[in-house]
């Protein structure tokens, strides 16, 4: 083996732990259970009602009940270093969606502050701008039926039948390029778009 | 002898890569927290009263120097918040809250001082993965827990309970709360409490 040879095996190898650093691949089916579960107020605001597709105006509703094909959840706290730092990143993968036209009504994205009022969960908002639905936690419920989940986590999922949903994509900690992220949740779903 | 050398200079470059990997892994998600488990949620016997005059106190500010509580009487409200020790779990998320609402604090005319009774080398390392704070963090390290324990907050294991204590411009006590340890004071209520300091 000449040293070359040598030299290009190391740096790959050197480059691979890089590759998937700050994220980790938690089972889906792990949180379908717990998502379905999930109840969340329905906002006040019409046009957030109308790009969730909900017809009520008011008490909660479960995230089979959004009108989407793909539903992406930012799961973050207020408090979390690493979600403040991560937000300007997770606005440009809403702003990804939205420029793709094929995906208007088809992928849609949430935020649940975990643990957080809705008190924080604005703070954190108008902080960052944050421009797509942010919802609050009131007495840590999602917390608790989620027990040891980090923040910032991401999920997609599907609708399944009834009020069940299928989460097909789960990742733990930021990501560093919402083109390629968006673009692996597209190709996981396995809808074509 | 050069591949010798290659070879040796490939497992160097390895061993460090991986060091830095694991290092920022534990950063991004969290590893460097030490979990204390669940705790008595409270540990300590107050000293003090609303209604009282604010114990002063100087303590050393991580950034440098030494701040007194009597540096902002007549100047600002005061929240003043010992939280239990640094790398624990709830206390790493409630400093990092509070320093994104800079504004509703300044919009109350209050500033914020916080205090555990770790060293100034771990509250650096600990305040600087939270960002940049905007308020002051004092060590009430040595003698240890002098502050927490004139205010009557110090838990009998040498930490501090979580707590928060409202001081107004005259230096008289406003709001007092030991909170359970195992949980996070909501911040509407240290607002809703700063906002009724308002003439």
């Amino acid at each position: 083996m000449n040293i070359r040879r040598i030299f290009t095996l190391g740096v790959l190898f050197c480059i691979l732990p890089f590759l998937g650093a700050g994220s980790s691949d938690v089972p889906e089916k792990d949180f379908s259970v717990a998502l379905a579960q999930v109840k969340l107020t329905i906002p006040s605001d019409p046009q957030v009602r109308k790009y969730l597709g909900l017809k009520q105006d008011s008490g909660q509703f479960s995230l089979s009940q959004v009108d989407a094909d793909i539903l992406i959840i930012e799961i973050f706290s207020m408090y979390c270093p690493h979600c403040q730092r991560h937000a300007p990143m997770a606005n440009k993968l809403d702003q990804e969606i939205r420029n793709r036209k094929v995906l208007k009504n088809r992928v849609k994205h949430i935020g649940i502050g975990i643990g957080n009022s809705a008190y924080e969960v604005n703070i954190f908002r108008q902080k960052y701008s944050i421009p797509y639905p942010l919802f609050e936690d009131p007495g840590g419920r999602v917390l608790n039926s989620m027990s040891g989940i980090r923040t910032p986590h991401y999920f997609a999922l599907h609708k399944g039948s009834g009020t069940a949903i299928d989460v097909f994509f789960s990742r733990q900690g930021p990501f560093d390029d919402a083109k390629v992220f968006l673009e692996t949740i597209l190709k996981k779903s396995g809808i074509k778009v | 002898m050069k591949t010798k050398i290659a070879t040796s200079l490939v497992i160097v470059t390895c061993v460090v890569s991986i060091g830095i990997w694991r290092a920022f892994a534990a950063d991004t998600l969290h590893e460097g927290i030490y979990d204390v488990g669940t705790q008595k949620p409270t540990d300590s016997v107050l000293k003090v009263k609303k209604g009282d005059t604010a114990p002063d106190f100087t303590l050393r500010a991580v950034s440098g120097g030494k701040v007194s509580l009597k540096d902002y009487l007549g100047k600002k409200n005061i929240v003043i918040s010992f939280v239990p020790a640094a790398w624990t779990p709830v206390c790493s998320d409630q400093w990092p809250g509070y320093n994104i609402a800079k504004d509703e604090f300044e919009r109350n005319n209050a500033i914020l001082i916080g205090i555990s009774v770790d060293n100034i080398p771990t509250q650096y390392a600990w305040t600087k993965s939270m960002g940049a704070l905007w308020f002051p963090v004092l060590s009430d390290f040595w003698p240890h827990g002098k502050v927490a324990d004139t205010y009557g907050v110090l838990r009998s294991d040498g930490t501090a309970d979580r707590s928060i204590f409202i001081v107004d411009k005259k230096g008289k006590i406003r709001y007092i709360d030991v909170h359970d340890i195992n949980q996070r004071p909501p911040l509407e209520d240290i607002i809703n409490e700063l906002t009724k300091l308002q003439p």
